[in-house]
């Protein structure tokens, strides 16, 4: 299965870390962006099948980006990319309307399980 | 996933993280309350743990994740403490510094003992009572 997929994440290691599983998995990465604002701003403009959000960013957390996008399509697939010990904030997100989470380490077939379910079930 | 072809990436983001956490680190000894500095060496200890993980570097990963759980309950607190804590978050950046250091030369984490400094009261202690020991 493939899908339209935009990356957000502040830091560009794990971006290319994400882009190298998610392509390998035949998928189409159609953006990445650093920080929660430009996650707004592209997800308006390039409109993916399902975006990758980073908790942890400088300027607008992932929380807050997941609310504004919610605003513009409370059908939007958020997918959280969280880490250990961020337990409360993931919970907070998928409250806020993310859809699925996965946890780093980023191991590919859990990052391509979680995203082929998302695709599959839509919201 | 190919480690090799990521190396490159981590330890040139991660040296970058490394030296903004210093900087950091130096404004919150000058000012502990300097909230925006505890915030970013949050997120750098954060963003180190996530890409140390990835690249399956346990060493650094624990390393980093004990750092940013003390770092979490100081801002929580609202509060740094500049006599216990700032020097345990000093000795994380340098541990965190020879780690890379060796994974630039090698490939790998070298050895390093346990992150019982940063772990919890009981390792707190030790590090007090040598401290103490010392002075």
């Amino acid at each position: 299965m493939s899908g339209r997929i935009l990356i957000v994440d502040d830091a560009p290691f794990m971006r290319a870390w994400l882009r190298g599983i998610l392509e390998s998995g035949g998928f189409e990465v159609v953006g990445e962006v650093e920080d929660g604002e430009k996650a707004v701003t592209a997800f308006a403009e390039l409109r993916p099948d399902v975006m990758t959000m980073d908790l942890v960013m400088p300027r607008q957390s992932g929380v807050d980006a997941v609310r504004e996008i919610m605003r513009i399509d409370p059908d939007a697939r958020i997918v959280m990319c969280s880490a250990q010990g961020l337990e409360i904030l993931v919970m907070e997100a998928l409250q806020a309307g993310a859809c699925e989470y996965f946890v780093k380490p980023l191991r590919p077939c859990c990052v391509l399980s979680t995203l082929r379910g998302v695709l599959e079930k839509g919201r | 996933m190919d480690r090799a072809r990521y190396l490159p990436l981590f330890l040139e983001e991660a040296t970058d993280h490394l030296a903004e956490l210093g900087r950091a680190l130096l404004v919150l000894e000058k000012d502990p309350a300097a909230a925006e500095a505890l915030e970013l060496c949050f997120r750098m200890a954060h963003s180190i743990k996530g890409m140390a993980a990835s690249m399956s570097l346990d060493p650094i990963t624990d390393c980093a994740h004990a750092l940013e759980d003390r770092l979490g309950k100081a801002q929580r607190a609202g509060r740094v403490d500049p006599v216990v804590e700032l020097p345990l978050w000093f000795s994380a950046l340098d541990r965190l510094e020879r780690l890379l250091r060796s994974v630039r030369d090698t490939g790998e984490c070298a050895a390093e003992p346990a992150v019982e400094d940063l772990a919890g009261p009981a390792g707190l202690k030790k590090k007090l009572q040598r401290t103490l020991l010392a002075a």
